[in-house]
């Protein structure tokens, strides 16, 4: 690898990752004869995936349900080794060297906490500073700053099961980040949470990021999260990478798209996706013109989520 | 309730337990160990005691009774409990108790499903080990039939038991707690860790009037043609006794779990 | 890189218990029906070990009063698999739910994370079960109290709890490889109910499947001989020390062997 790579927060270079799978046979007849059955299929969870991510960058990295996103989060934090191909977290093999990798890292995965249970946060807390060993100053300083930034007080001596999902997802949040890792992934951060949650972990984690410059990666299904907090997304599909590269680049992904709407007489809305590469809306409204009269007319730019939509759909045929 | 219906649930409980195949081999192999260790040690107890009949047990009476009631031990255990806390704890309690079917009879057809799996693949191979190791001790007639309707009659007693048992482990948060205690009694009070013909004579007067004895010690006893079950009157006896507390069990249970489900409702939300 | 040794581990796992008394105390009716379902255990364990005695007078030539002892000492060589890994019990059901992973994402030993967690206060009424019975079987045989005597006890207490440890780790660790291998936890703690009688009674080829691969007989009776026959030492009495910590080593070899392969699957 150049030395370059060294100096990125992730590499990743043509990683691979296979899963043997046991073919199941359907019905009662089946599940008997499943017992002794040797036949196994090899599912490629991952293939042949590239990427660089950079320091301080907040990637949002997307695809459908079992697109093979967890699969690489799992080998970025070195809990899965790669069937093949190279990765370098923070300049070093996270798989070889997991307990070191686990220093740099911080991790919100899905739903499950990762605190003690019934212990108040700030229990969690000490232990994690023992267990990272943070200095005492630097835990403090990392407390202060979550205070300016979020309410902790009225959580931090509360048991976290006794938190609503939107505390407790917040302190895992704050856990993930208290030994200021370089690196943070993210798995889902804001599902299943209100709107002014999740307006709130948003601002959390842009907070964060910009304090301490940690890189983020961000994997959700919540295009709100995405325009919030991502410049640059990639988005994996069946294991293969389809897109990398800036949010606004994604809304030329298919030429440049935008949404013409148009009210008639009984105001009633047309709609009309218009690429314009090849078509000039002014033209279009004219046409129209001549043929209805147009009380009132909008032009809407592409949402994401539209975009993402399209590119799944399309990445499916 | 329709029979079809019942049968499916059975059917899909069937083919769950089957997805654990690996699991199925190591669970038949774990007890063709645990059966060679109940070997020698009764055959060294025998061997030291000097005399062939203990209590009316010969060793190999004794041996095929602590074997089989390890595999009927097997056979018949539930997870309900653990299934049941878990499932509160997850909160998909709801969702079973929502199920188009009562919970107690939904729960009970999906574990025939895994019961029927356990007795074909583990109960049946120890039996025949038994019967190799023991030359034929076990004697093959009509005893048979009677031996599986004394267990199911014994699956549907255990069945109230543990039913019994899992609103208790809710209302206290002790899942592991109350199912020591429930698992420590039945073991010994129904003659699955020592046969009760080695208990004293004044506790065995008791501890053969208990429920837990209806469990293994009859359906054993039945099997081998012993407590005077090769006659009509102590098989008649025996089956009346396993009855009566399946209809007190079954009251009992019923009545129990409605009061449960209501709290759980109410805590659980 | 700060290097994480002995001191940090040590200190880690005292924290990390008192938080998880702490959290304990918060389920008091728990605590104390659990406590309570312990005792029943170990009263239930006396009853069947009485009721066999009531019905054969010696087994193998051991008489009453040293199958109390040999009984006490598999007590206490019990406890510690009881109050330190108790966690293994719940390995099973975290690997099957996707929640193991969590204990993946920290800077320390998977193991050590995963076993520190849990600390199971109930196997302490066993060690007083156990004390009491091997102080009074003690007493009854006549073996002379001299400080060689108990300090050669001790070791011989914790080697025999060596092999315990190692089978329920082994055991454990099935869950990585193998769907619904709940049962092989169950009946190896089943398998201990038989160290508290003398190994003697295996013949052939069980004598060496249960001394050296499920090492039954070394979790009571060889390391009870230093104690209870101290004229006629077996080799293998001598040797358990190192092959209970070589069990060991094996056994955590194979369970962070199971977290390496497991593909983690399922979230």
């Amino acid at each position: 690898m150049s030395d370059l790579s060294v100096n990125e927060a992730v590499v990743m270079r043509n990683v691979c990752k296979d899963f043997k799978v046991l073919n199941r046979h359907e019905g009662l007849k089946g599940s008997i004869r499943d017992l002794f059955s040797r036949d196994y299929n090899t599912v490629s969870a991952v293939k042949d995936v590239t990427l660089t991510v950079h320091k301080g960058e907040i990637i949002g990295y997307l695809g459908p349900n079992g697109a093979g996103k967890s699969t690489t989060i799992k080998m970025m934090t070195g809990v899965l080794e790669p069937t093949s191909g190279e990765i370098l977290v923070n300049g070093k093999v996270p798989y070889k060297n997991r307990t070191e990798n686990c220093e740099n890292i911080g991790v919100v995965f899905g739903q499950r906490s990762q605190l003690w249970w019934s212990l108040p946060l700030i229990e969690s807390f000490k232990l994690l500073r023992d267990l990272y060993m943070v200095p005492q100053k630097d835990y403090e300083a990392m407390i202060e700053l979550y205070r300016s930034l979020v309410d902790i007080d009225p959580i931090l001596h509360k048991p976290v099961r006794q938190m609503s999902l939107g505390q407790r997802t917040l302190s895992d949040i704050l856990a993930a980040f208290l030994h200021n890792p370089p690196i943070v992934f993210l798995d889902e951060p804001t599902i299943g949470l209100d709107v002014s949650m999740k307006a709130k972990i948003r601002e959390l984690i842009l907070g964060l990021n910009k304090e301490k410059n940690t890189t983020v990666i961000l994997t959700t299904h919540d295009m709100g999260d995405v325009d919030a907090l991502c410049k640059r997304i990639v988005i994996i599909d069946k294991g293969t990478k389809i897109y990398d590269n800036d949010i606004e680049h994604l809304k030329n992904y298919f030429g440049s798209y935008r949404t013409l709407k148009l009210k008639l007489a009984d105001d009633t809305w047309e709609e009309y996706l218009i690429d314009e590469k090849t078509t000039d809306v002014m033209d279009v409204i004219m046409e129209k013109q001549k043929e209805k009269k147009i009380k009132d007319v909008k032009i809407l730019e592409i949402s994401t989520e539209e975009v993402i939509k399209k590119i799944y759909e399309g990445s499916a045929k | 309730m329709n029979p079809k219906r019942l049968l499916s649930i059975t059917r899909a409980g069937i083919m769950e337990s089957l997805h654990f195949r690996l699991g199925i081999f190591v669970t038949l192999f774990a007890n063709l160990i645990y059966l060679v260790l109940v070997y020698y040690l009764w055959k060294a107890i025998y061997d030291s005691s000097g005399t062939d009949v203990v209590n009316g047990m010969t060793f190999s009476d004794t041996m095929i009774y602590l074997i089989l009631a390890t595999a009927l031990f097997n056979f018949l255990e539930m997870f309900v409990v653990w299934d049941m806390s878990r499932s509160i704890q997850s909160g998909k309690i709801v969702l079973d108790l929502l199920k188009p079917m009562r919970f107690r009879k939904y729960t009970f057809w999906s574990y025939t499903g895994n019961h029927v799996v356990q007795f074909v693949l583990t109960f049946i191979p120890t039996f025949i080990v038994v019967m190799i190791v023991t030359r034929g001790a076990i004697p093959l007639g009509l005893n048979l039939v009677w031996f599986l309707i004394a267990t199911v009659l014994a699956l549907i007693i255990n069945y109230n038991i543990e039913m019994m048992v899992a609103p208790i482990c809710l209302f206290t948060e002790s899942t592991w707690g109350i199912n020591i205690v429930k698992e420590t009694i039945v073991l010994l009070l129904s003659g699955a860790s020592i046969p009760l013909a080695f208990f004293p004579e004044k506790a065995r007067m008791i501890v053969q009037y208990l429920p837990f004895r209806a469990v293994y010690d009859i359906p054993l006893s039945i099997l081998l043609g012993k407590s005077g079950s090769d006659t009509w009157q102590g098989l008649v006896s025996l089956f009346g006794l396993q009855l009566i507390w399946l209809v007190v069990l079954t009251v009992c249970g019923n009545l129990f779990w409605n009061c449960a489900v209501k709290k759980v409702t109410v805590n659980g939300g | 890189m700060r290097k994480r040794g002995l001191k940090f581990y040590a200190g880690m796992y005292r924290k990390i218990l008192v938080q998880d008394l702490k959290s304990k105390m918060s389920y008091r009716a728990d605590f104390i029906i659990s406590t309570f379902g312990m005792i029943m255990t170990n009263l239930s364990g006396f009853v069947t070990f009485m009721i066999l005695f009531h019905n054969f007078p010696e087994i193998n030539g051991w008489d009453y009063h040293h199958m109390l002892f040999l009984y006490g000492f598999s007590l206490v060589a019990l406890t510690p698999v009881q109050c330190f890994f108790d966690n293994n019990w719940n390995l099973r059901f975290m690997v099957q739910s996707g929640d193991f992973i969590k204990y993946c994402f920290r800077p320390v030993n998977v193991f050590f994370y995963f076993i520190s967690e849990v600390f199971d206060v109930k196997g302490l009424g066993q060690l007083a079960f156990g004390i009491g019975t091997i102080v009074y079987a003690w007493i009854k045989i006549g073996i002379p109290v001299t400080p060689l005597v108990i300090l050669k006890l001790l070791v011989f207490l914790l080697t025999a709890s060596l092999f315990m440890i190692a089978l329920m780790n082994f055991a454990a660790a099935t869950c990585f490889w193998i769907k619904g291998s709940g049962y092989v936890m169950v009946i190896m703690f089943r398998f201990k109910d038989f160290a508290k009688y003398p190994s003697s009674i295996f013949e052939g080829i069980f004598k060496i499947i249960f001394t050296f691969i499920i090492p039954i007989a070394f979790i009571a009776y060889y390391p009870s001989l230093v104690i209870l026959t101290p004229d006629n030492v077996p080799l293998l009495s001598w040797i358990s020390p190192l092959y209970g910590l070589v069990f060991v080593y094996l056994s955590y070899k194979f369970w962070m062997l199971g977290v390496r392969k497991y593909d983690f699957t399922g979230s």
